[in-house]
């Protein structure tokens, strides 16, 4: 039995995960960190990405849109937007999210509203693509 | 002894009343159980970010970041307050609007400056209190242009108002932000309260185990305390946003439903009183009428 430590995974609309796990791994904004129990206290913020953790010596894998992570020694502590499963991804909602976002794309938009678009696009392609890669 | 029409028009007036109150007591306890699911589903993610964010300032060395930029040259009465405050969109809900203005007043009239205050009010009766003060003196400036509903929060919503905020701050428009808001202690007990979103600041020291006070270990940022900042204070603005949105709209419903409930009780009160003197009155006239038919049989008898 390896080393556990504390997880706990909060996203605005649920509380996604609680308790142990012996490996993290996820996407910063630089690339991917890996985390194990007993790792450096370590503050970083999570784009739009994939996120693996591994409980009971099985992979679980969850797309993640924006958030931060603070780890300690014995635990960790992810603040998300949302944070789903694969198998929980409604890929026809990410499929229109994704067209609309396309679709202002194209349209004259401020800064402001082409940023949003963009992050919009950002996560929709995001769940499409967890969950093609691990749901099928 | 009150006319019996008069009272009459009374009883079915208030029933008109009751059927409202209590269509409205009955849409507000739906809302309500909506409200409250979103506030369960968002309370965990709430408390963790405030006490997530108080930890890693704890840890944070020294950064020359944007947002932790007190302006302490400036002095107390030239600083620009910003206060988000958040209001319900219509009345009718017992003292909540009540109690967050006159919340949100004090901490004007505390505030060094009034001219250097700068309301943005989320709901519409917020608002309309705040322009009718502007319009008649020497008060806060309130922005027209913030125009949000408190009716069912959403991250989108919250997301907007982060980003003004954070950007009024970036070009020196705020020095300070505050967030008002009514938070739910328990089903009856609403208590307005007072967030500050900017600026941050890092606290050097803690308290030790054994009470003295010690210098905090630094966690590691990577890649460096400034970006990371960059990312998460406006991830952080708008997380405390929304679950202090959630937070309200469920106070909202909730006071909503308590007063509409007060207020079908009430005039149900009101209707079984002034059927009871309806009656008596009713009486009293069949009584007077009854007493004008014998005597008048009398007279004629007597005749």
């Amino acid at each position: 039995m390896a080393r556990t430590f504390q997880l706990e995974i909060i996203a605005t609309d649920r509380v996604f995960y609680k308790g142990e796990c012996e490996h993290l791994v996820i996407t910063a904004i630089d690339g991917l960190i890996g985390i194990m129990a007993g790792h450096e206290p370590l503050v970083t913020s999570l784009p739009t990405g994939e996120l693996k953790y591994m409980v009971d010596g099985v992979w679980k894998y969850a797309a993640i849109s924006e958030g931060f992570i603070q780890v300690m020694p014995d635990k960790a502590v992810i603040l998300a937007d949302s944070c789903e499963l694969p198998e929980e991804i409604d890929i026809k909602r990410a499929e229109e999210a994704r067209q609309r976002a396309e679709e202002k794309l194209r349209q004259k938009q401020s800064i402001m509203e082409y940023y949003h678009t963009q992050a919009a696009l950002n996560r929709a392609m995001n769940r499409l693509k967890i969950s093609q890669k691990h749901f099928k | 002894m009150a006319n019996m029409r008069e009272i009459r028009e009374r009883i079915s007036s208030i029933q008109q009343i009751l059927k409202i109150t209590n269509a409205m007591y009955l849409m507000s306890s739906s809302k309500l159980k909506k409200a409250r699911s979103a506030l369960e589903a968002t309370e965990p993610y709430f408390y963790k970010l405030q006490e997530t964010i108080e930890s890693v300032l704890e840890h944070t060395p020294h950064t020359a970041q944007m947002y932790f930029d007190r302006r302490t040259d400036i002095p107390d009465d030239k600083r620009k307050k910003g206060y988000i405050v958040i209001t319900a969109d219509k009345g009718l809900c017992g003292s909540y609007n009540h109690n967050i203005l006159r919340y949100a007043d004090q901490k004007l009239d505390e505030a060094a400056d009034i001219d250097n205050c700068y309301l943005f009010v989320m709901g519409q009766v917020g608002r309309m209190y705040f322009q009718r003060r502007m319009k008649s003196g020497k008060q806060a400036y309130v922005d027209g242009e913030f125009l949000y509903t408190t009716q069912n929060p959403t991250l989108y919503r919250a997301r907007e108002i982060a980003e003004l905020v954070l950007d009024k701050f970036e070009k020196h428009e705020l020095d300070e932000v505050y967030l008002l808001y009514t938070d739910m202690v328990n089903s009856n007990l609403q208590e307005p309260r007072t967030l500050q979103l900017l600026p941050f600041s890092r606290r050097h020291l803690g308290k030790a185990a054994d009470g003295t006070l010690k210098k905090l270990p630094k966690a590691s940022f990577v890649p460096s305390p400034e970006k990371v900042m960059d990312y998460l204070i406006p991830q952080y603005a708008k997380g405390i946003i929304y679950g202090a949105m959630v937070e309200a709209f469920c106070c909202e419903q909730q006071s909503r439903m308590t007063a509409m409930d007060a207020a079908t009780n009430s005039a149900k009160d009101m209707i079984k009183e002034l059927s009871l003197l309806y009656n008596r009155a009713r009486q009293a006239a069949i009584t007077q009428e009854i007493t004008e038919v014998v005597s008048g049989a009398n007279s004629l008898e007597d005749q």
